[in-house]
Formats: structure tokens, C-alpha cells, sequence
């Protein structure tokens, strides 16, 4: 074989692929260029780590996003979506050059590195990173947070197993899903101290196979009731089959609303109103209240009490109308704020009251540092005395878990079965 | 069918630009019914990727771990090893390299610190190649099969050093390491994320890889084997060590690559898929695209790093799924593959 013909071959090669270059280039320039003009309206990018049509997280940013995009004329919204966490630096760069966005929205922890590293590219550019704990000068936070759903929801399937086993599908061993299923055998727990629930791990925010697989386990195992943390609507799906087949499984739906894959077997759920989150955050740097030197402390950790997030299957719907016999025939005596007995039905509503009225955690700022203080609120599902699976009492009676104590959860409850490390 | 005599030089380089052309002007007619206009959308695709200063530079960041694995896969290919398995020799130098950087070594100067990771990058990369090496050449057990297994240990290796032992102190419990001490963070140009040592390493690869294959006796060895292992074995050449030496060099390029992408980018060990978007798999199709020639890698490379980088300009512009690129890169390895096959073999009707 001649040695010289590679490098000629390489020559006619680079020159073709550098004249389709000039081409396209030149095509681009000429449709495209001219359209580039300023506008004095704000522009959001939107940056999602899964699929719009996950039916989960992503789904529910992206229809916060519309709704706010909708509601304000002087807004406007762009959104990339399926961004892995290496390819997150480059699409802020592109939001920022080219689609000459102002806010850029990250909402995966994945793209917390990189949230940081543009902020500071960018210093007169304003971010706010979903669900991380790194802020800057123009980076905030913000996250709708579900434990006291989880709760709720914990309350009601220990109503309603009759095994006493109690499964959860989970996501991924980090302390956001320990903090939800503890909250969800907290709520067990005080309406049916026998009730154990049971953890399978997927390692997946959204796997439908290893969903159903995991259901189905956890049914085999004896499990009659159960919640999952994953973004589609497996599970739900597989209940209803069970359903179909005459084993009635309930399940609780996760994120969006997923009554309508299982009407027969969904009892409630969790939902999420990011538009109440993004309205405020837009607004407020709509206003001057928010700019790119004063991000430093802002965080946002809102749940029932701040209306980011809703308890049910569907909105408006807390609890499926086909399950308030039966948890109204449960009765239940409350010993965490002295209402005396009810039904499990009535709990809920009243838990449901307590946790809409005040704030659960309030942000201050103390000698300019951001620090989180307990809110004023009449119940919170974390209060002690609270059991790890070893039977140590982690947390005295009476006392209250704080955010740091919360968001770095790595153990669980005495009666959840299986590890928290995965 | 039969096989042709040796095929025209000038065919060498047609074969891959018809076969890019063919995948654009297949996935062009999918486009024109789901009613996007083909060209617009390359020639954005071009824009987003070479058009800007942005653009250039994320392509160049793509295209160093595309390089690095695929010139080692050149080299496999070339002696006819199918080394499936850049994505997992990958993962285990980024291992190697958290490993010097957080533990053995977190206080050392950048001099030593950096050197370190790449030396222990590749040996891990070496390593995780040399396993199925190792069985194909004692046992011939089909390196297919193994190196393409191997990847999954590896990312599940990463996965349990990520939610455990190595789950990092300051991160709230996220499954991440601790970011690793400034030193041993890869010079970046300035302004983007072009990790320099890494992107110099990655051409010397293809240098190498080149002068290795053509001007060496085990290179030589290496083609005759790839071409026909029992002439080789008639002509004395050993099979177990050119097995061995190739699948340690792809695996070790493969592994220098994951060493880039945690120093020079992340600068700390994460989920396997956010440390390798399929780099690693990606990289076969840069070895064909370049027709097994290691310096032609370097431009099919940087098309394949150009075509990730694009897919997201698509994305924004047309409101397209990322799938897109997915689609396009498998039409064009069918094309490829095709397009082999037609210039090596002519059918004959009798």
C-alpha cells in the first residue's frame, strides 16, 4: 500500500467537508442574520434534563413554563429539553449568545456545577438552578417540595392495607426520596402502627420497565398498597391490571395527574405548581426586586402553605371520591396536635388545613448568610420522637428537623424495610 | 458474490461522503414529511456547530474523547479486534484519575498531580481492555461479546463509587464526589471548556496510532493479523501479543479520554452518563467514517463532535427531539456499512 496516498486523501477530504462548511455557513448567515434584533421584553430559557412528555418532572416545569409564558405579555419563553449534565454549560452558552435570553432556569441538581460556572460567566445574567444549594450574587435556588404530601398520602394507604405491607418503587438512593418516604411512613405509621413499607430501588427518575418490575415484586411480596417516586405512570398501570384481575392493588399517583390511568386504584398523590414558583421569580425580577447582584440568599422551598404544590390525582381532586368510604370508616385518634379521634378521612382534611395555613420553614438572612428557621406551622410530619431502623431515637419528642437536617436525610424511619444507601 | 480486486484510492474517500450524504439525504426525506425543510435545518446544524466561536469550541470538546477513543478503536479495528468497549475503558480512567485526584494524591502540585491522572487513566483504561484481551487470546472467547459486557461493570463500578464509598462530603448526600482540589483541574482555554493537555493528547493519539500501524513491526504485525490471522500465524507472528498490546492501546486511549472528560470538565466523578454521552460507541463510527485511517480520524471526529453539538441548535430552532442525531448517526454507520460493502464485493448473477 503507498504511504503518500493518505495524506492526499486527506487534502481532498478536508477541502470537500471546509466547502459544505462555507456553504451552510453562508446559508445561515444570509435567511438568519438579518432577523437578530433587540427586544426589551425578558426572555426565559428553560433548560430540562428529560423529555417534555416524561408525564413527570420535566412535563410539570414545562407547563409551569407555558402557563407563565402565557399569563405575561412581557415575557417570553424558550426550552431545551433532553440536555444531558456535560452538554448543560453549552446550551446556557447558546440561551445566553444566541437566543439572547436573560433568566436561564436549570431544573436537574445534575446542572448545578454548571448553573454556578455560567453565573459567573455572565455576571449581568440572572439564573436559578432547580433543586442544588449552591448560590451566587446572580444564582438562586428554588424547589416545591412534597414530604408533607408524602404524609398525607402515608396516612391514607395506612388506612387502606389490609396485609400491613405498604410497597414504594424508588428512584434514587438521595436524601430528597429518603425525606419523602420517611414522610410517607411517618403518615403510615400514625394511622397503623403495624404497617411496614417496603423499598425497591430502581436507580431511574424515569425507567418504565424497571417501574413495572418493581411493582410487581413488591405485589408479590404481599404488598396491597403503594407509592413510587419515577416518572411515568407504571405504576398505576400495573395496579389497575391487578385491579382488572380481581386483586385490588391502590396506588398513589407521583408529579402529574394520573387518575385517569387508573381510576379504580388511584386514591390521591402529589402534585407539583411550578407556575406558582416561576410567576413569582418572573415577576419579581419583572420589577427590579430581583437582579443580577442580589441572588445570593434567595431560595425558594415551598410546599402546601406557598401553594407550589397540591395534594391529589388529578387537580382539584385531593382525594379519588371512590376511597372516601373507606377511609372514613377508619377511625383514628390524633395524639400529635390533640384533636381528639376521626376518621382517617377527616385527618387528612385537618393535616391538610394545619399545613395550608402557615409556612413550614422560613427563609432569613442573618449577617448576610441565608439560614432556613422552623415555620410557624401547627403540624409537621417530621417532629420527633422519630426512630431510625436501628431503634436509636434520632429525634427527641417534640423537637422539629430543619431544612439541612432534611435535605441531608440518609437514613430511614423504624418501620420502613430495606437500606437507604441503595 | 465475490470479492473485487483492491478498490480505486479515489473510492476510499468517496465511499464515506456518499455515505453521509446518502444518511442526510435519507433522514432529509423523513424530515420533508414531518414537514421540516432538509437544508434549513443542516445548514443550521452546520451554523451551530462551526459558525460561532462557541460553537467551534464545544465542537472541540466533543471531538477530543471521540478522537482519543476512536484512534484506539482504529487501531483495534485494524487488526480486525472488535473492541466494542472505548465506553467502559472510558469510565474506568475517569475512576482512576478521581482516584489520584481526591485520594492518592489530593495535595500534590498540578506538575505532578496532572501527569498522574493520565499515566493511572491509562493503565485503568489498559486494564479494563487487557480482560477481554486476555480471553480472547487464551481462551478465544469472542471479544464482542466481552468488551461490550465490560462496559456495564464499568458503569455500574462508577454507580456504586458514587452513591458510596465515594459519595462526596460536601454535596448533601447528592450521588456525586467532592470537586476535585484546584490542581488538579486540566487548563481549559480561556472562555471555554477546550481542555488543553487532553486535546494535544488526543492528536498525538492519532500521530501514534498512525506512525504504530505503519512504520513499526508490530503494527505491521497487527494489519497481517487483521487481515488474515493464519497467514500471520504461518509468517510467526503471535497472535496473543498483538491482541494484547492492541486492546491495551485502544484501552488505554480510551481511558486518557475519561480522563479528560472528569478533570477537564467536570472535575469530579458523577453519573457514567453524564461523564460519556456514548462517546465510547460513537467512536466506532468515527473509526469507519475515517475508513480505519487514524489521521483521517481526526476529521471524522470533528464532523461526529459537530453533529452533537448541532443537534441541540435543531432542537431549538425546530422544536425537534434530540432523537434526531440519534437517527441521523445510525443512518449513516448503515450507510457506511453498506457503502464497505459494496466496494469490497460485486454480485454476480449466473
Amino acid at each position: 500500500m503507498s504511504e503518500k496516498a493518505p495524506k492526499r486523501r486527506l487534502l481532498v477530504a478536508a477541502i470537500v467537508l471546509i466547502a459544505i462548511l462555507a456553504i451552510g455557513v453562508g446559508y445561515y448567515l444570509w435567511v438568519y442574520a438579518p432577523a437578530a434584533a433587540a427586544a426589551a421584553k425578558i426572555k426565559a430559557g428553560y433548560i430540562y434534563v428529560g423529555p417534555i412528555g416524561d408525564y413527570g418532572w420535566t412535563h410539570a416545569h414545562d407547563q409551569g413554563r407555558k402557563i407563565v409564558d402565557e399569563k405575561y405579555d412581557w415575557l417570553d419563553t424558550v426550552y431545551v429539553e433532553s440536555v444531558s449534565e456535560a452538554d448543560c454549560p453549552r446550551i446556557i452558552d447558546k440561551l445566553i449568545t444566541e437566543e439572547n435570553c436573560d433568566v436561564v432556569f436549570t431544573t436537574s441538581f445534575g446542572f448545578m456545577d454548571a448553573t454556578i460556572e455560567a453565573g459567573e460567566k455572565y455576571p449581568d445574567k440572572i439564573f436559578f438552578h432547580c433543586s442544588g444549594y449552591k448560590r451566587g450574587a446572580n444564582v438562586g435556588t428554588y424547589f416545591a417540595e412534597f414530604y408533607q404530601l408524602y404524609y398525607l398520602n402515608g396516612l391514607m394507604a395506612g388506612a387502606l392495607t389490609k396485609t400491613n405491607k405498604v410497597g414504594y418503587v424508588a428512584a434514587h438512593p438521595i436524601p430528597e426520596v429518603i425525606r419523602h418516604i420517611n414522610a410517607f411512613a411517618i403518615g403510615v405509621k400514625e394511622v397503623n402502627p403495624d404497617a411496614k413499607v417496603y423499598v425497591v430501588w430502581i436507580h431511574a427518575w424515569y425507567d418504565p420497565t424497571k417501574a413495572r418490575e418493581a411493582a410487581e415484586a413488591l405485589i408479590a411480596d404481599g404488598c396491597d398498597v403503594l407509592a413510587f417516586t419515577e416518572d411515568s405512570p407504571t405504576v398505576i398501570e400495573v395496579c389497575e391490571e391487578y385491579y382488572a384481575k380481581g386483586q385490588p392493588i391502590y396506588a398513589f399517583s407521583h408529579y402529574s395527574p394520573m387518575y385517569s390511568y387508573g381510576p379504580n386504584v388511584t386514591v390521591s398523590g402529589q402534585l407539583v405548581h411550578w407556575e406558582v414558583v416561576y410567576d413569582d421569580i418572573l415577576t419579581k425580577i419583572h420589577d427590579g426586586t430581583y437582579t443580577s447582584q442580589n441572588l445570593e440568599n434567595v431560595d425558594y422551598w415551598w410546599m402546601l402553605h406557598e401553594g407550589a404544590v397540591e395534594l391529589g390525582c388529578d387537580f382539584g381532586m385531593p382525594i379519588n371520591p371512590k376511597f372516601e368510604d373507606a377511609l372514613k370508616a377508619v377511625t383514628v385518634t390524633d395524639t400529635k396536635t390533640g384533636h381528639g379521634t376521626m376518621s382517617v378521612y377527616d385527618l387528612v382534611m385537618l393535616r391538610l388545613e394545619q399545613m395550608k395555613a402557615q409556612p413550614a420553614h422560613v427563609a432569613k438572612v442573618e449577617n448576610g448568610q441565608l439560614v432556613w428557621e422552623l415555620g410557624p406551622i401547627e403540624f409537621d410530619p417530621f417532629t420527633g420522637p422519630l426512630y431510625d431502623q436501628d431503634g436509636n431515637l434520632r429525634v427527641a419528642d417534640g423537637v422539629r428537623l430543619g431544612h439541612d437536617d432534611l435535605w441531608t436525610m440518609d437514613w430511614f424511619v423504624d418501620n420502613v424495610v430495606g437500606s437507604p444507601t441503595g | 458474490m465475490e470479492k473485487k480486486e483492491a478498490p480505486p484510492k479515489w473510492m476510499e474517500v468517496l465511499v464515506p461522503l456518499v455515505s453521509v450524504a446518502s444518511a442526510l439525504l435519507i433522514a432529509g426525506f423523513f424530515l420533508a414529511l414531518q414537514g421540516i425543510p432538509p437544508l434549513e435545518l443542516y445548514s443550521k446544524m452546520l451554523a451551530g456547530s462551526f459558525a460561532s466561536y462557541h460553537g467551534i469550541s464545544y465542537t472541540i470538546v466533543k471531538t477530543i474523547p471521540l478522537l482519543l477513543c476512536g484512534a484506539g478503536l482504529v487501531l483495534a479495528f485494524k487488526a480486525n479486534i472488535w473492541n466494542i468497549g472505548a465506553e467502559g475503558q472510558l469510565l474506568m480512567g475517569a475512576v482512576a484519575a478521581t482516584w489520584v485526584a481526591l485520594y492518592a494524591m489530593p495535595s500534590a502540585p498540578s506538575y505532578l498531580v496532572i501527569p498522574a491522572m493520565f499515566a493511572f487513566g491509562f493503565i485503568a483504561g489498559a486494564l479494563w481492555g487487557l480482560v477481554p484481551g486476555y480471553l480472547k487470546s487464551k481462551l478465544a472467547v469472542n471479544e464482542i461479546i466481552t468488551t461490550l459486557m465490560m462496559n456495564y461493570i464499568a458503569i455500574k463500578l462508577v454507580e456504586y463509587l458514587i452513591y458510596g464509598p465515594w459519595r462526596g462530603e460536601e454535596e448533601w448526600g447528592f450521588p456525586i464526589t467532592d470537586k476535585f482540589p484546584e490542581a488538579a483541574w486540566l487548563p481549559r482555554i480561556p472562555g471555554t471548556s477546550v481542555h488543553i493537555p487532553t486535546l494535544i493528547l488526543a492528536l498525538l493519539s492519532a500521530a501514534l496510532v498512525y506512525l504504530l500501524l505503519y512504520k513499526t513491526k508490530v503494527g505491521y504485525e497487527a494489519r497481517v493479523y487483521g487481515s488474515n490471522p493464519e497467514a500471520a500465524r504461518y509468517a510467526g507472528i503471535s497472535s496473543e501479543k498483538v491482541i494484547l498490546l492492541v486492546m491495551a492501546i485502544s484501552g488505554g486511549l480510551a481511558g486518557l479520554a475519561g480522563v479528560g472528560e472528569v478533570a477537564g470538565i467536570h472535575r469530579r466523578l458523577r453519573y457514567p452518563w453524564s461523564i460519556s454521552c456514548g462517546y465510547g460507541f460513537a467512536a466506532i463510527i468515527v473509526a469507519f467514517l475515517a475508513r480505519l485511517n487514524p489521521l483521517a480520524a481526526i476529521i471524522s471526529a470533528i464532523f461526529l463532535g459537530g453533529l452533537f453539538v448541532g443537534g441541540d441548535a435543531v432542537q431549538m430552532a425546530f422544536g425537534l427531539p434530540v432523537g434526531v442525531v440519534n437517527m441521523f448517526n445510525g443512518l449513516m454507520l448503515l450507510c457506511l456499512v453498506s457503502g464497505e460493502f459494496a466496494l469490497k464485493y460485486r454480485v454476480r448473477v449466473k
